[in-house]
């Protein structure tokens, strides 16, 4: 009788710990777990909703580039974790989900005229030099291209949700603004700003190989910074 | 004698359980499972179909900020998608259709005859930029393309108004004035054509 309480006692032990183990193995969950929807619908108001910011200002586009990409998204679920100190990276089977965003959008380069003065100009004889202020770039305009972004959604995963589509649309616009650096842009801002005074200026009585348009300075890598406006 | 053995023996097993719950505890410490996925989008080339030389002289810069929804009706609910769309619209004049006969000068004094102020580029809305604000059922591309279309519309009513040309006009005269006069010309006469 006494060897049958030991037994069921040691058992006892043993299932108790096993339960106090398992709960210290922590287990994340998918943190991309979408919330419940939930009732708010009720509440939006459907009436459009309009704010403007209008300004004043004086700039001359001189450059256009229209740039496309394929955004692309490889949204595989994953299995990751650590067990007795053996780490594992498991791929989850029919749970894959892909996306491609094709996008077009067009960025500019301008001089901004606001702040000109007599400082930007220089006179000898009949020469004329004009000193344009530093050209600044924008992302004026960005299009998805709805109608050929093309998703694959495996048996087990929920559709990309509108909010997931509007991140990775973000994200596309980042990396383009990031490769601004790589285009060449301000050359070619420089060059055209030219095109665009020099007919004026000879209007005004100066012959053109007396006409000088001129910047600051050659720009470097690390004036990109400062000329690259990520807001307009 | 043989209670003795047994309470050794279980003394034993105890320790071996504990020790052995020490060793486990201590083996499984840096245990985690997580399941996910990246949320970064993939690496890809950003490609120049076309670069355009231009002359397009903003005066007035109107930003917008449109909320715009759609809703379709359910047998027991309704699905409502609802989004944000930014956009800037830029207003003046486009100086390739400046006219070789555009500027008279004559001594210090100087008339200028500026082409129409318009709407520079049709292109305006920042698509990426869009925040989707609440979304419930399922929304095809078609819908977000729509969405797009009444979000232009709306910015073109609200912001291409009569009151805004006039706005541009006015200090696209204003700027060209004192353009001129820091050229050094007294007498300057700015026109916008209408």
């Amino acid at each position: 009788m006494n060897r049958k309480r030991l037994i069921l006692l040691a058992c006892g032990i043993v299932l108790l710990l096993i339960i106090i183990l398992l709960l210290t193995v922590r287990c994340e969950g998918n943190s991309k777990q979408e919330p419940a929807p939930t009732t708010l619908a009720q509440g939006i108001d459907t009436v459009p909703m309009l704010i403007t910011q209008v300004q004043k200002c004086s700039k001359l586009y001189t450059a256009e580039y229209r740039v496309h990409k394929i955004i692309t998204h490889d949204d595989a679920l994953r299995l990751k974790g650590q067990l007795m100190s053996k780490a594992f990276d498991l791929k989850v089977p029919l749970a894959d989900r892909k996306i491609a965003i094709p996008m077009d959008a067009k960025i500019k380069a301008y001089i901004d005229f606001s702040e000109f003065s007599e400082k930007n100009i220089e006179r000898s004889g009949d020469k004329i030099t004009i000193i344009l202020p530093d050209p600044q770039i924008v992302m004026t305009s960005s299009k998805i291209d709805q109608k050929n972004m093309k998703q694959y959604v495996g048996l087990t995963r929920a559709h990309f949700s509108d909010e997931e589509l509007a991140s990775y649309q973000q994200q596309g616009r980042e990396a383009i603004i990031k490769s601004i650096p790589d285009m060449g842009i301000t050359e070619t801002a420089q060059a055209n700003a030219a095109k665009v005074l020099v007919p004026m200026m000879k209007q005004l009585g100066y012959e053109e190989q007396n006409i000088t348009i001129a910047f600051r300075k050659q720009y470097s890598p690390q004036d990109w910074n400062a000329l690259i406006k990520l807001n307009d | 004698m043989a209670n003795k053995i047994k309470i050794i023996i279980a003394a034993a097993i105890l320790i071996v359980i504990i020790a052995g719950f020490f060793w486990l505890k201590s083996a499984t410490k840096d245990n985690y499972i997580s399941l996910g996925s990246s949320e970064a989008i993939d690496p890809t080339p950003t490609q120049i179909q076309a670069i355009k030389d231009i002359g397009e002289w903003e005066f007035l810069s109107v930003s917008a900020e449109e909320m715009v929804d759609t809703v379709r009706k359910g047998f027991f609910k309704d699905d409502e998608l609802v989004r944000i769309y930014y956009g800037t619209l830029r207003l003046g004049i486009d100086m390739k259709q400046l006219a070789p006969d555009a500027i008279t000068v004559n001594g210090d004094s100087l008339q200028m005859t500026l082409p129409k102020v318009g709407l520079l580029d049709k292109d305006f809305i920042d698509e990426a930029k869009t925040k989707s604000f609440y979304e419930s059922g399922k929304w095809s591309n078609k819908d977000r393309e729509a969405l797009y279309q009444k979000a232009y519309r709306q910015m073109i009513l609200h912001c291409l108004t009569k009151e805004n040309l006039e706005a541009a006009q006015t200090n696209g005269e204003a700027q060209m004035q004192h353009m001129m006069q820091q050229l050094g010309y007294k007498n300057v006469t700015i026109r916008i054509e209408k």
